[in-house]
């Protein structure tokens, strides 16, 4: 007997996402991906000023703004040829990190850890053994008794009064949480730590952008950040070292909590290394330029096709055209008007709906290929690319993690197992961690150049009459986005974005291949269909950045639970 | 950051969702505030609220909800009504970034305790740039319901002498 789990819509505007899965003998046996709203932002941008696009664009969605912003400009400067100033680069590296940062931690705490941390558990805790549970993963000075200690008081008030709060709708006592309660404690108190941390991030995203959540710093050309040590009203020495201040802090927060805090609850969780690899294709772009002609970056790009870390094959830049070249959005099976594949150059956004029909059309989202191909966007790509392109950074974290989670788990850990639910958790906190370092770096890289007396940060555009056309890249916390411009005497005569959670969340194309989403829910346990929490922890490890429910039916299409996925 | 803050939240793609982000550029354009408050459009922020409440002890949101009733009906609800765990279905788009920040910062603590929405039910929500008549017509009752709590926590409003026009960026059109 099949029964069918349908993750549908709640209420956040940006978009809507809808997962149905089909559950057979405690597992899944077939799922779709389908977005509930249609986006069509592009069509306002049609016919405006391409120097004021990223205005525009950074409202497309209310989760990721900024990366949006970045992606806009960059495209007009691609389209132009148009180099920036070094200082501009690296602002917007700092805001990229920054962002990064906030977003990455946000996820592990905010949205994921509690399908595996089961907080009512933690009241059963011995604060003290938790306490030394924590530091001997880091030696974080929010690792003590009285902290443990406080946290479960707390949270002992909040039961207390019979309401859960910020924790009404988790699984508590789910028979796939198996975390020891003092293990839940310390996750419970890093939560709360964290919603300190990631504010702490964002902060060096408000003092570079001027504001958050919509930065107002960015120019097609560079940023408008005037750069002056010594003027109030600039960004000056005093600014500078808040920026630093704040991105030491959160690297601090990363590295010596939430990164061990991974690989520790990953090891306990190992089994959940074998679950969820789906589409084992993978592409991320390069990403923080370290020269103003951005032809170095400390994040390389490249593919990876079934899993072959061997055979990687670099996109080496933001010109690269075996990038620019092999992106297709499909959609055969999105309710857009025909069916097709075809260049983002040449797509049009035509919404043509149709009642939800798994055998024909059934999703708003358009279904992005390379060559072809589904391929699986985000940290896991962005880690396995830099991994098997050899970069040391990289390397450093992701083995440290395989470490201390294999030890934890008694078993020997390699790269391969990345590919996997747990796998993309593990790999974002690697990331994380890699991002942590380039902080420094890049904060080193700004201060050194500025330094020198170079306080260049902006390039006039210059539109050509006639039909220009270009690309914009950018490595966002969620993964490969790229915004497509066509501009026309010096008007935008077409405007697509290829996002991410596209990429991620697209349903199956003209050939019927499943996209990520899709292909990593198949075969995943559900051991309680009406509380499909395994479901959630794979859907959850993208980190959609749409919000959804899930509806469980049985054969007959009858309505067995409907459940809330943020 | 301030001791209030009024943060004008939703999406200007969307219509009339771009109600509270109007409202507070309206707001930023015609008054002079006294004392330690400050007036945001903050888009649709998410997460990005616990940073924009942080250290506040007052908040006054405005957005577009969905209740019962006509297009541009103005509302009013206090912090419990935003924290109610059985109003399961949303009162505003970005209900659950609201309720879940509210409710993050109710464990944490920290957060403001003086906490309300002035909202107007909204005609249309679909891709657009501009307000529905309803919804327009709805914003100078939302102004003064923002300046009547703004004066209910001490803090006086005088209107410009030369007001300026609000910077509602996302209506102008394309040039020709």
């Amino acid at each position: 007997m099949s029964q069918r789990i349908t993750i549908d819509p709640v209420t956040r505007i940006e978009g809507h996402l809808r997962i149905d899965v089909e559950v057979e003998g405690g597992k899944v046996a077939k799922a779709w991906s389908s977005g509930t709203m249609w986006r069509g932002i592009e069509n306002i941008l049609v016919g405006r000023d391409p120097r004021e696009a990223w205005v525009f664009a950074q409202r497309i969605c209310g989760v990721c703004t900024t990366v949006h912003g970045i992606a806009s400009v960059r495209a007009v400067e691609n389209a132009l040829d148009l180099e920036i100033p070094l200082n501009a680069q690296l602002i917007r590296n700092l805001i990229v990190i920054a962002h990064a940062l906030h977003d990455h931690i946000v996820h592990f705490y905010q949205l994921s850890a509690l399908d595996w941390v089961d907080v009512v558990s933690a009241l059963k805790a011995d604060p003290v053994k938790a306490a030394s549970i924590a530091q001997s993963l880091s030696d974080w000075p929010g690792n003590s008794v009285q902290e443990m200690r406080s946290v479960q008081g707390r949270l002992k008030d909040f039961v207390g009064k019979g309401q859960l709060g910020i924790f009404t709708n988790g699984y508590w006592g789910h028979p796939a949480m198996r975390l020891p309660p003092e293990v839940n404690l310390l996750a419970v108190a890093h939560y709360l730590q964290a919603l300190d941390y990631q504010r702490r991030a964002l902060q060096a995203v408000a003092i570079l952008g001027s504001k958050t959540p919509n930065i107002q710093n960015l120019a097609v050309g560079g940023v408008a950040n005037a750069v002056n040590l010594d003027a109030a009203s600039t960004l000056n020495m005093n600014r500078l070292f808040e920026v630093k201040s704040r991105l030491e802090e959160a690297t601090r927060f990363v590295q010596q909590v939430y990164f061990p805090d991974v690989c520790a609850i990953g090891g306990m969780y190992a089994d959940w290394f074998k679950y969820g690899a789906g589409v084992r294709n993978y592409m991320a772009v390069p990403e923080f330029p370290t020269d103003a002609k951005a032809t170095k970056f400390d994040a390389p790009g490249g593919v990876i096709l079934n899993g072959d870390l061997a055979n990687v094959k670099p996109i080496a830049d933001w010109k690269d055209p075996f990038f620019g070249k092999n992106v297709t959005e499909d959609i055969t099976r999105a309710y857009y008007d025909g069916s097709w594949d075809k260049h983002p150059y040449d797509e049009t956004t035509d919404p043509k709906f149709n009642a939800w029909d798994p055998a024909k059309k059934y999703s708003w989202v358009k279904a992005p290929r390379f060559e072809g191909r589904p391929m699986q966007v985000g940290p896991l790509a962005q880690v396995l690319v830099a991994y098997a392109r050899g970069d040391a950074l990289t390397q450093k974290w992701a083995n440290r993690c395989l470490e201390v989670a294999g030890s934890v788990a008694k078993a020997k850990l390699g790269p391969a197992v990345l590919e996997s639910t747990l796998g993309r958790i593990a790999a974002r906190a690697i990331r994380a961690a890699v991002i942590s370092d380039l902080a420094m770096k890049h904060w080193g890289l700004l201060a050194e150049n500025v330094g020198k007396g170079d306080t260049a940060v902006y390039n006039e555009p210059k539109f050509p009459t006639g039909t220009i056309k270009g690309y914009g890249v950018h490595e966002a916390p969620r993964g490969v986005l790229s915004h497509w411009v066509v501009i026309e005497n010096g008007k935008l005569k077409n405007y697509q974005a290829v996002v991410p959670s596209t990429w991620n969340a697209g349903p199956r194309d003209g050939k019927d291949q499943m996209g990520p989403y899709e292909a990593s829910l198949v075969g995943n346990p559900v051991a309680v269909p009406e509380k499909p929490l395994e479901a959630l922890r794979t859907i959850h490890s993208f980190d959609p950045c749409l919000a959804c429910a899930i509806h469980a039916h049985d054969a007959e299409g009858k309505e067995i639970a409907k459940v809330k996925v943020l | 950051m301030a001791r209030v803050v009024v943060l004008g939240i939703g999406n200007v793609l969307n219509s009339d969702d771009g109600l509270g982000p109007y409202v507070a550029r309206t707001m930023q354009a015609s008054f002079d505030l006294d004392g330690d408050v400050e007036v945001l459009d903050a888009g649709t922020p998410g997460m990005d609220l616990l940073s924009l409440l942080h250290g506040a002890e007052a908040a006054v949101f405005v957005d577009a909800v969905r209740d019962a009733g006509a297009p541009g009906d103005v509302r009013r609800y206090d912090r419990e009504n935003l924290l109610q765990a059985s109003t399961r279905a949303a009162m505003s788009p970005h209900e659950p970034g609201l309720r879940e920040a509210l409710l993050s910062l109710q464990f944490r603590g920290g957060g403001p305790a003086d906490v309300c929405l002035w909202g107007a039910i909204p005609e249309n929500l679909e891709l657009g740039t501009e307000l529905s008549g309803p919804v327009r017509g709805a914003i100078p009752r939302l102004v003064e319901g923002v300046l009547a709590e703004l004066r209910r926590l001490g803090i006086g409003a005088r209107p410009l002498a030369t007001p300026r026009d609000p910077d509602i960026w996302w209506e102008r059109r394309a040039a020709p």
